[in-house]
């Protein structure tokens, strides 16, 4: 019986030594507290573990960065921004709740989406209802603005967008065709959705600018798949003259690795708009040379110093080079707080007013500008570019930067084709 | 006549407890006690109706979410279709649901404890290569996509956050009631015995399989409704809804709060939504320090809380007896 009684003590002193842990923790429900000279909150729900986290660490990053400069600056009149970031383990019904969470509880004025497409998706719906004033940041699906249903007074998107990339991408591969005579494609690309849309889009402006392209197979690998070896397998034994890819991240650093044992670069031209990205091209142990492939971020495209100067700063704080997310990121923080001086206040209304249409200075400009287009409330004019890899640093050479005035003639058909426009 | 008391007083109890929740989160005014009373509602209904199978009749489903992203899918398609008033969609989703569970459930019933298992979770992740692949009707893993309308009902307006909050709890607290009304019937008495001794149930004469089927259909409903609450609360179906991990997750609140209580999921979740909330809010590394809760309440209780409660309970009254 006291052997009994001592099991009993011992475990309510865990359990009461874990209710205080999470007691601690937890302490719900959160009061709003007094507020004096408001600080600007922007809420930003992003990935910050699992897969993805190492782009949700750059957004966030290169966010914090622009915003210490623009507080260290004097703000808004004295306001400075502060910014709360959570993180949403890629769940689109965590962003979501994150998304709510931050604008009900936190009260902030406005959401910087850090998401990628679905969960970039989910905090769309959210702020239709609530009518918070957002930028997605990293949602690529050209859906997401293209499409009129999808569009609202208070949702911009300031990242790049497929079917820019696919249009860009078509036109470069069309003249690697017709300088070498490259009939013959074959595509490897991730399973589900962007991987299917993604590539559609390509080959079709590729056969658009070279008719004569024939594709003779493609291979679909898993997101995710840890083995390549059958992928691989099909595109050696159909000897394809080119292939394209839209893998990404670490999928691409696998089947990068995996395709050059089996000498699959020497045998194809391969064309890949996800590579020139540093995630990418720093974690391949020997890039192959050649490889043609899209500008996702490089700290040499556009050649400009404050390109160089961004990548440099970034790296020196967090030993590490800007992503895509990161120059997407930034842009943002640098749209924001342009139309916050414009406006002189946080009204969402007259932010979302001042935002359409804007267009600032921008290192990642391809003409050193980018605009807020005001139509379809998405960020055009940022440089586009394609080139072919080299092993050591700067990685990619020979870029040839798009013609956004080709982009936006393809791009306009592309909508009236859909309905859209 | 016991029974017809027995069940005024669980209707007694619930309007109680709508009132004892509902009032002190609208006199608060704070839209995050609404929000967290909505995602309650969604979880503790979900983990309630998984209960119905692990607790009451002894069998552990691994895919219990197929019918949470099932309810979610069907009523956001059917909301989206247009025509639809949002009671005859969320009958049509629960329907829609009840009939994937019989049919599920006709092929895996028949097997139990690991077998069981594995069928149900293969199923699910089946379901959920469905969704991601048939992308024109789903929108694949981006998700149902453009938004859930909410036409306004008898003066409810789901698009207000009180209304859906409000909603969501009387959605909980009926379906509690008639959940335990199920575990008290003879239906239910039967389920228990199923659990205790299935051959001695088979030798009374009573159909194992048919018993079985119809609390995976129940369990299966309930849990469409629950995804029904999900899919109104983010106005989208996602494919995460009938991932594994939601099945996890659903298991996890009930492990927290206790299986033998009839409570007990409602108390998981609560305490499961409150931890992942907070830890959210402070740190980055979520799973770690979750994980690190999780595993004191685990060791330190070794059953969930509320089976913990009631069992030192009845000791000290025995003590004192």
């Amino acid at each position: 019986m006291s052997q009994h009684d001592r099991g009993i003590g011992r475990r309510s002193t865990l359990m009461a030594g874990a209710a205080m842990g999470a007691a601690a923790i937890t302490g719900f429900p959160m009061v709003a507290r007094g507020q004096g000279r408001q600080p600007i909150k922007i809420g930003m729900p992003t990935i910050l573990s699992g897969r993805v986290a190492q782009l949700g660490v750059s957004s966030r990053n290169a966010v914090m960065m622009e915003i210490e400069k623009f507080n260290a600056a004097g703000g808004l009149d004295g306001r400075p921004i502060e910014v709360i970031v959570r993180d949403s383990r890629g769940v689109p019904a965590e962003a979501a709740r994150i998304a709510r969470e931050m604008i009900t509880s936190d009260r902030v004025d406005l959401l910087f989406d850090g998401e990628p497409s679905s969960g970039g998706f989910a905090v769309h719906e959210v702020v239709r209802e609530t009518g918070t004033l957002t930028l997605h940041l990293n949602s690529e699906t050209s859906s997401l603005s293209a499409d009129p249903r999808q569009r609202f007074w208070n949702a911009f998107r300031i990242a790049r967008q497929g079917i820019h990339d696919s249009i860009a991408g078509g036109a470069y591969a069309a003249e690697i065709v017709k300088s070498r005579n490259l009939r013959r494609w074959m595509t490897v690309s991730p399973d589900y959705a962007y991987g299917r849309d993604t590539t559609a889009e390509f080959l079709e402006y590729l056969r658009a600018f070279a008719p004569d392209v024939q594709v003779v197979g493609e291979t679909w690998p898993r997101l995710f798949q840890p083995d390549y070896t059958e992928n691989v397998t099909r595109l050696t034994q159909g000897r394809p003259q080119a292939i394209y890819s839209c893998l990404w991240a670490g999928d691409l650093v696998t089947f990068v690795e995996q395709a050059s044992l089996y000498g699959l670069f020497n045998q194809s031209q391969f064309f890949g708009v996800n590579m020139a990205d540093y995630t990418t091209l720093q974690q391949i142990k020997q890039l192959p040379r050649g490889v043609h492939s899209g500008n996702r971020y490089l700290k040499n495209f556009p050649p400009v110093p404050g390109n160089l100067a961004f990548a440099e700063e970034y790296n020196r704080r967090y030993q590490t080079y800007p992503t895509n997310w990161a120059w997407q990121s930034a842009t943002a923080v640098h749209l924001i707080t342009e139309a916050l001086k414009k406006v002189g206040g946080t009204d969402p209304r007259a932010l979302a007013n001042a935002l359409k249409g804007m267009t600032i200075d921008s290192p990642f400009g391809a003409d050193g500008k980018v605009t807020m287009r005001a139509e379809d409330q998405t960020l055009v004019g940022y440089a586009i570019g394609w080139g072919t890899t080299i092993s050591a640093d700067p990685y990619v050479e020979n870029m040839t930067t798009a013609d956004w005035s080709m982009i936006f003639r393809h791009e306009q058909e592309w909508k009236r084709a859909k309905g859209w426009a | 006549m016991r029974t017809a008391l027995s069940w005024r007083g669980d209707v007694l109890v619930a309007a109680l407890a709508f009132l004892a929740l509902a009032v002190p989160a609208f006199l608060l005014g704070l839209p995050s006690v609404l929000d967290f009373v909505v995602r309650f509602a969604i979880f503790g209904l979900l983990a309630m109706s998984l209960n119905l199978l692990i607790g009451t009749t002894g069998l552990v489903s691994f895919g219990h979410a197929a019918f949470f992203g099932s309810g979610a899918y069907a009523f956001g398609l059917l909301m989206q279709s247009g025509g639809w008033s949002i009671p005859a969609a969320i009958l049509a989703a629960m329907v829609m649901t009840a009939l994937l569970a019989l049919a599920i459930g006709a092929l895996c019933v028949r097997l139990s404890e690991i077998y069981f298992a594995f069928l149900t979770l293969a199923f699910q992740m089946l379901i959920h290569s469905v969704v991601i692949s048939w992308v024109s009707l789903t929108g694949g893993d981006q998700g149902l996509m453009g938004g859930i309308p909410k036409p306004p009902f008898l003066g409810i307006d789901l698009g207000n956050q009180g209304h859906l909050a409000l909603f969501s709890l009387f959605c909980l607290l009926a379906s509690v009631v008639a959940l335990r009304q199920i575990v008290r019937s003879p239906f239910g008495a039967a389920l228990r015995m199923l659990r205790d001794n299935p051959e001695r149930a088979a030798f009374l004469g009573l159909s194992i399989f048919r018993y079985r089927l119809a609390a995976f259909v129940i369990a299966g409903t309930f849990a469409g409704l629950s995804g029904v609450l999900m899919s109104l609360y983010v106005s989208g179906a996602f494919p995460t809804f009938l991932y594994w991990t939601t099945s996890g997750e659903a298991i996890f609140m009930i492990m927290l709060g206790g299986i033998t209580v009839f409570l007990g999921p409602l108390a998981g979740a609560a305490i499961f939504l409150v931890l992942n909330d907070r830890i959210t809010n402070i740190t980055e590394h979520h799973g770690l320090v979750m994980g690190t809760i999780l595993l004191l309440l685990v060791l330190g209780l070794r059953k969930g809380l509320l089976d913990f409660v009631v069992d030192a309970w009845r000791e000290r009254r025995e003590r004192r007896a």
